[in-house]
């Protein structure tokens, strides 16, 4: 989750590009070299579909979940859940987290708690969940709540904590009231954090999701997994797996990546020390 | 404009290492006068700086009184102007954004405030600096959008703690020239904060010695202005008066 790009930040014009296509190209590589690997290998030992399933089972399953709908609806589900868990998380956490960095004893009171739950994060509260919440819509929000709650929470007390005193000092002596520390100086400064901790949470969130839907609902991809795992079906289990991945692998590395560099770079946040 | 008025000043830290108390202040009356420049200087520790936050609203006093005019000192307030030593700019504001911010919390809009940044930019030769972040300038740009800062907010009286001491010494003698031409037009009550003899001399009306928390001496710096350091340092008061300061200093 933390591969290193940074370098290419400080680097312009279309030697940019070209480490951009490098990067890229170095990324998929691999992928599809298994792509290619994996028709070659399921020929030579004949591999059972009960077992893995060929190329073009995969490709098949694909086209009939396109075709009857079902797997749009999965993944459209998936997505559902985890956008609303997550507004909600970050919409209860940055107020918890500027509130707690503000006030140094309930930080104090309070960090240690929260780096405990931060490491939770996700697949452990299914259990607890379901306890409380029964099977369904509850129980899968409150596990993408907290997997992005708690680690927003704390990257938002780091962030407002490791603003320089002198920066709200200045804000203070330019004018600035409660409301306006607050917009002008809390907020801004801690959003570098707060976009890690969202990026960090999404991606406990995302596979405390499909933990999640294995056991507690009827739709989703979690929940396609573990039908067709019933019924044998591994062109579907295969196909879920690489669809799971890729939407991760989209929403972290055309989304999140992009926009947590874009704030830490151009604000040089580096060396606020 | 007004005047500063520090009215018995006094100032003890509890101080975890040695689990006492300290007395970095002690009882300090000085009073500026309205566009006076008064730099204080003293040995590291002396005090300075707690002066300043104290001038400033940043750390209340343990004894007497700060009055801007005839106003005592709550807190910290846009009737003074702070330049910080390492800037303190918000790095996420454009250049004109961090000069503007005095006159948005004012609820000055957007077009005026621009317009009133520029003029101050223009002042210090930070034109073509205006849209550009913090972390793209040079620490000489970046305290001249420090100081500029300070100034677009039109505070009543601006204090500097050691604004100059992170740059090189070449962009500092540029530095200190532009802030006595600025100055001298603008004529603001200045606390100057500074343990540079020379620096001292050569921006104040008045220099204030520091030691141990208590003022030591107080000198009367008659030099002519404006002044340039070409022509200044050649002057035998200002080499006279230096020495004298620097001897007060190392005594201390
Ligand atoms: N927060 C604090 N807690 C305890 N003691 C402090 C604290 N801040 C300052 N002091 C002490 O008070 C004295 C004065 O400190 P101050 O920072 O005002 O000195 P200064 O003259 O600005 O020094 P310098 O030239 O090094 O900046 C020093 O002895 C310092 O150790
Ligand atoms: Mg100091």
């Amino acid at each position: 989750m933390s591969d290193h790009v940074e370098p290419i930040a400080f680097i312009a014009g279309p030697k940019r590009v070209w480490l951009y296509v490098r990067q890229a190209a170095a990324f998929i590589a691999p992928l599809v070299l298994l792509l290619l690997a994996w028709p070659a290998i399921v020929t030579i030992f004949d591999v059972s579909p009960r077992v893995f399933p060929g190329v073009q089972a995969v490709l098949g399953a694909a086209a009939d979940g396109l075709r009857d709908g079902t797997l749009l609806a999965h993944v459209a589900t998936s997505l559902g859940r985890v956008a609303l868990g997550t507004v909600l998380a970050v919409a209860a956490a940055v107020p918890l987290g500027v509130a707690m960095g503000v006030n140094s004893g309930v930080s104090a009171l309070l960090t240690p708690l929260f780096r405990f739950f931060s490491v939770l994060a996700g697949i452990a509260w299914i259990p607890i969940a379901t306890l409380w919440f029964g099977y369904g819509f509850g129980a899968i929000t409150f596990v993408i709540f907290n997997a992005v709650f708690f680690i927003v929470a704390y990257n938002t007390l780091l962030g407002v904590s490791a603003i320089p005193p002198r920066l709200r000092h200045a804000a203070a002596s330019l004018g600035a009231g409660r409301v306006a520390m607050l917009t002008e100086v809390l907020l801004p400064g801690a959003l570098p954090n707060i976009v890690t901790g969202v990026r960090t949470g999404l991606g406990f969130a995302w596979r405390g999701l499909i933990a999640a839907e294995m056991i507690a609902t009827d739709v989703g991809l979690g929940y396609m997994l573990f039908v067709a795992r019933d019924f044998y079906r591994t062109e579907v289990i295969v196909l879920g797996m690489i669809i799971i991945g890729i939407i991760w692998l989209f929403i972290d590395r055309l989304l999140l990546a992009p926009l947590e560099r874009a704030t830490i770079e151009r604000w040089g946040l580096v060396q606020r020390t | 404009m007004k005047g500063l008025t520090l009215r018995n000043l006094h100032k003890t830290y509890f101080d975890l290492n040695m689990g006492s108390r300290v007395t970095a202040v002690q009882d300090v009356s000085l009073h500026i006068r309205e566009g006076e420049f008064v730099a204080v200087v003293g040995p590291s520790g002396c005090g300075k700086s707690t002066i300043l936050n104290m001038v400033a609203g940043f750390l209340p006093a343990t004894k007497g009184e700060v009055l801007v005019g005839d106003r005592p000192v709550k807190g910290p307030g846009p009737d003074r102007g702070v330049v910080f030593q390492n800037f303190a700019l918000f790095p996420w504001k454009t250049v004109i954004d961090n000069v503007g911010f005095g006159l948005k919390m004012r609820g000055i809009p957007k077009p005026e405030r621009d317009r009133i940044a520029r003029e101050f930019l223009a002042l210090a030769g930070l034109t073509n600096a205006a849209d550009r972040y913090p972390n793209e300038l040079s620490g000489g740009m970046q305290q001249r959008v420090g100081v500029v800062r300070a100034l677009a907010n039109e505070p009543d009286v601006l204090l500097m703690d050691e604004p100059f001491a992170s740059v090189d010494a070449q962009t500092r003698m540029t530095l200190q020239e532009e802030l006595t031409r600025i100055w001298q037009e603008r004529r603001h009550t200045v606390l100057f904060i500074t343990h540079d003899v020379g620096e001292a001399v050569f921006l104040a009306d008045r220099v204030i010695v520091l030691s141990k928390g208590q003022v030591l001496r107080e000198i009367d710096i008659p030099i002519s202005r404006p002044r340039a350091w070409d022509t200044v340092s050649e002057q035998d008061d200002f080499k006279r008066l230096s020495s004298e300061v620097l001897q007060m200093v190392r005594s201390a």
